[in-house]
């Protein structure tokens, strides 16, 4: 039988995640960024702790571990640093202006309730609440990626849609078999790594990292 | 069994033979031996393997692996059987002509990679025709493309090579990608790759489906078959290929897709309506006939042949779509003896047009020009390359008892028993089909009259042709090889027919061997219709001329050798003096000017006297009507369509990823409901 308290965690940590989308869609500041998306990991590592302590899963423990120590400290900070070396100003200078982008955000997590009913009503996992949620989360993360200008805030847009792909894997079968685990989270960190290094390099070549002057590369 | 261990010598063989032949590139002299060896051995066991399959049926063997796509399995039964064996035999002629062919290329371009491409080319056009996996087809179908694209870009430093092997390229693409919508919409029917399910599949196949996938692979393999309008790469590409090159796409590489269709067809849609059979036999009619026309008018001599394989193919599909109309009415022998006309014209076109490309090669490395206009006089200079280019005219132009006689013989005696038809209709268009072959076969012996005397007769128009030296031995052997054969398939076609029956009796339902060989006569079936000794006429002809000549010689007498000058009315014969290969087929160029629509001008300089000209130009071109009328026009319209959507490109990562958002919400909606 479920223990209420872990169930009521679970969904209450799922709530935070939430939040935190909402959140980041709504900060305007580079540095708050970096610091919500460290908090909806440290949430996301929470909530995996509860699920493997409710399940008895071993490994989903070192998965929560990893996943509280890179995503909630080590990216972030290495994110701010570059953020800093290359002296970009701290506006994250959106898209689509900050009431339109929640109003969307809005829209988008009733999307991802509709489209998960008939599963989560099929569904028997402890967590399967938590499954629009991801759903959510990725979808913003990709809004994000879509509706900021800066490559930096492109980065944060990918690690929240990695996040939902993780919250979902954990939420419907308990997280991926540990090496599938283990591969993600060295993909996610080589990868910041890589585009932090990009970031240096269009900011060296264009002077900004504005990646709409990209567009003078086509064609 | 001993088979499938020589069917896995002859994929593997080539392999190591292209890889070695690209290795040792840097020593050209070395790679060119290895890379010839390997693949007149691999060929020597593809007939093996041919001959096998002939004789004791049909193999099945399977690549060792597995694949998402079903087992990679090659089935190999007798009409495959044939074609490996045709391609054997050509690769072989071949391989022996570039021992000497490939040597002028030192020092130029790289001749390994050339043998390395050759033993990759081959060694697909074998698992072509081999392989019984729709994927596994597509993949060795892609692999022949693309090597023989290479192939054709190899001397890629002259000029206009590298374009015109890009539009091979492309018409090839525009091919498979039809073959390929064709296999799927099959594959979704019958629910496997293999392409063995296919005939069951097909009968549960609608009627608009069954023929659209017909169409399908009609467009496909006839984009490599080079049908009109889908032609106008063969006469591009094959010019541009070096000559052995062109030998084996001529000769053999478009027989893959002749092989194809008749699969297709018979094999694998099985029931036929009468219209398919109608519309190959107006696209054979068609293909013929313009095929032709243009080769006349051609004075390059490879882009000549080129357009002789146009009109070669036509005629194959001629006799292709006679057989399927019979098919279509359940006139099961006369399918057969049909595609037994088809069979035998593939054989014989790939004997003769091998045979006149390795000419056309000899010639180009002796004179260093493909245009007629500036050779002439090379019986003299290379006696045995103009005897055996005279082989493969005749048999070209169906001239008995050569093998292309008795091909194209078999093909018109298939149409008049057309009689047998009950539709009324059908009959009419078979005909009109009968009058289109005549003409054909007439105009293609102008033409190659006009290629064979212009080239090699009267004397040298040029220097080059002037100082022309007979080739290497190896070359001239290739060539002997072919030539044999071209007198032997036809003077010994009694025994060959049996043999290209046990191929089309599984096909047609209905084996005619027993009617259709009688001794060395030759009985197109029902009754006392006709019939034909290849052999007899030999001897007859042989008899005849002996004759003739001694006749002559007794009652002519003792002719006096006087030698002076030929009179020449005051000025001085020069090779200006003779008859031009322009001159030659221009009456039939103002006769056909409706197709040809050919640009004249004439151009007089002023002088006193309207009796004295001082300078007389008169210029005529023809004009490149299918480039013109259809390419460009699809040309134009693609690139405006491309202008149109490129509007979606706009380089901002933005809305790039708000594409794939968007797609991803839209989806996800669609799902939902």
């Amino acid at each position: 039988m479920v223990n209420d308290l872990s169930l009521d965690t679970i969904n209450a940590l799922a709530a935070l995640i939430l939040l935190a989308d909402f959140m980041l869609v709504a900060s305007s500041r580079m540095r708050s960024l970096t610091r919500i998306f460290a908090l909806q990991s440290l949430a996301m590592g929470g909530l995996a702790a509860v699920v493997a302590f409710e399940t008895g899963v071993g490994h989903i423990y070192v998965v929560a571990v990893l996943s509280i120590a890179l995503k909630a400290v080590v990216i972030p900070r290495f994110i701010d640093y570059t953020a800093d070396k290359i002296q970009v100003n701290r506006e994250v200078e959106p898209l689509v202006k900050i009431p339109g982008s929640l109003l969307i955000c809005a829209a988008i997590t009733m999307l991802a309730y509709f489209v998960t009913e008939p599963i989560m009503e099929l569904g028997t996992a402890i967590t399967s609440n938590c499954l629009a949620i991801s759903f959510a989360t990725v979808l913003i993360g990709m809004f994000m990626m879509v509706s900021r200008r800066k490559a930096i805030t492109e980065v944060v847009g990918l690690l929240v849609v990695e996040n939902g792909v993780f919250l979902a894997a954990v939420s419907t079968t308990y997280s991926m078999p540990m090496v599938v685990e283990l591969g993600v989270f060295f993909d996610i960190f080589v990868g910041v790594i890589i585009m932090g290094v990009f970031a240096f390099r269009i900011n060296r070549t264009f002077e900004t990292v504005d990646s709409t002057v990209l567009r003078r590369l086509k064609d | 069994m001993f088979v499938d261990q020589l069917f896995l010598a002859l994929i593997v063989l080539p392999f190591a033979g292209a890889i070695l032949a690209a290795t040792l590139n840097g020593h050209a002299k070395t790679s060119v031996r290895i890379a010839f060896t390997v693949s007149s051995l691999s060929s020597l066991l593809g007939l093996a393997v041919a001959f096998l399959i002939f004789l004791d049926g049909e193999m099945r063997w399977e690549l060792p692996f597995s694949s998402p796509f079903g087992p990679l399995s090659f089935y190999l039964d007798t009409l495959a059987a044939f074609f490996l064996g045709t391609i054997s035999v050509v690769t072989f002629a071949v391989s022996v002509y570039s021992f000497g062919y490939a040597n002028h290329y030192e020092g130029k371009y790289p001749v390994g990679l050339l043998g390395a491409m050759f033993n990759i080319f081959f060694s697909s056009m074998v698992m072509v025709v081999s392989s019984s996996n729709a994927i596994l087809f597509l993949i060795m179908w892609e692999t022949m493309s693309l090597s023989s694209f290479f192939l054709v870009i190899f001397e890629h430093r002259q000029e206009g090579t590298v374009g015109s092997g890009l539009f091979y390229l492309i018409m090839t693409h525009i091919g498979t990608a039809a073959i390929g919508m064709g296999l799927l919409l099959m594959y979704v029917n019958s629910g496997s790759f293999d392409l063995s399910s296919f005939p069951g599949a097909a009968q549960g196949m609608s009627d608009v489906l069954r023929s659209a996938v017909f169409l399908l692979w009609l467009v496909g393999f006839g984009a490599k078959a080079g049908i009109v309008p889908l032609h106008v790469w063969l006469p591009m590409a094959h010019p541009a290929a070096p000559s052995n090159v062109s030998a084996l796409m001529s000769a053999v590489m478009v027989k893959t897709a002749i092989y194809m269709l008749i699969r297709c067809c018979f094999g694998l849609l099985g029931v036929q309506d009468t219209w398919w059979g109608i519309t190959v036999l107006a696209i054979g009619c068609v293909s013929a006939l313009l095929g032709v026309m243009y080769a006349l008018i051609e004075s390059d001599i490879k882009r000549m042949l080129a357009f002789s394989t146009v009109e070669n193919v036509g005629i194959m599909l001629i006799a292709l779509g006679v057989a399927m109309v019979f098919g279509s009415y359940g006139l099961k022998e006369l399918a057969g003896l049909a595609l037994i006309a088809c069979l035998m014209h593939v054989l014989s076109h790939a004997l003769f047009k091998s045979l006149l490309f390795m000419g056309a090669g000899s010639v180009l490395l002796a004179t260093h020009t493909k245009d007629m206009e500036r050779l002439g006089g090379l019986a003299k200079r290379m006696p045995y390359t103009g005897a055996m280019f005279l082989i493969g005219a005749l048999s070209a132009s169906a001239i008995p008892p050569l093998s292309g006689f008795i091909s194209e013989w078999l093909i018109f005696q298939a149409m008049l028993q057309s009689f047998s038809i009950p539709d009324a209709m059908v009959k009419i268009l078979i005909t009109v089909a009968l009058g289109t072959l005549a003409i054909t076969g007439a105009l293609a012996a102008a033409a190659f009259l006009k290629v064979f005397g212009i080239t090699f007769l009267a004397r040298p128009r040029s220097r080059d042709a002037d100082e022309a030296r007979e080739v290497p031995k190896s070359m001239l052997l290739g060539m002997g090889l072919m030539a044999a054969l071209c007198v032997l398939a036809g003077v010994l076609s009694f025994a060959i027919l049996p043999g290209l029956d046990q191929v089309s009796a599984p096909l047609a339902g209905a084996s005619i061997a027993d009617s259709l060989v009688n001794g060395i006569e030759i009985v197109p079936t029902v009754g006392e219709f006709s019939q034909a000794s290849p052999p007899l006429i030999a001897v007859i002809i042989l008899a005849v001329m002996g004759l003739v000549l001694t006749l002559s010689q007794a009652y002519g007498g003792r002719r006096k050798v006087v030698r002076a000058d030929t009179w020449d009315c005051g000025t001085p014969l020069t090779a200006r003096t003779e008859y031009s290969g322009r001159g030659f087929s221009n009456p039939i160029n103002r006769m056909f000017s409706w197709v040809y629509r050919p640009i004249r001008t004439f151009r007089a300089t002023r002088s006193p006297s309207p009796y004295i000209r001082t300078e007389m130009r008169y210029t005529s071109t023809t004009q490149p009507v299918f480039e013109k009328y259809l390419y460009g026009p699809t040309e134009a319209g693609v690139r405006w369509a491309a202008k149109k959507i490129s509007v979606i490109q706009t380089g901002s990562i933005q809305t790039y990823l708000g594409y794939i958002f968007v797609v991803l919400v839209l989806l996800l909606v669609a799902l939902r409901l």
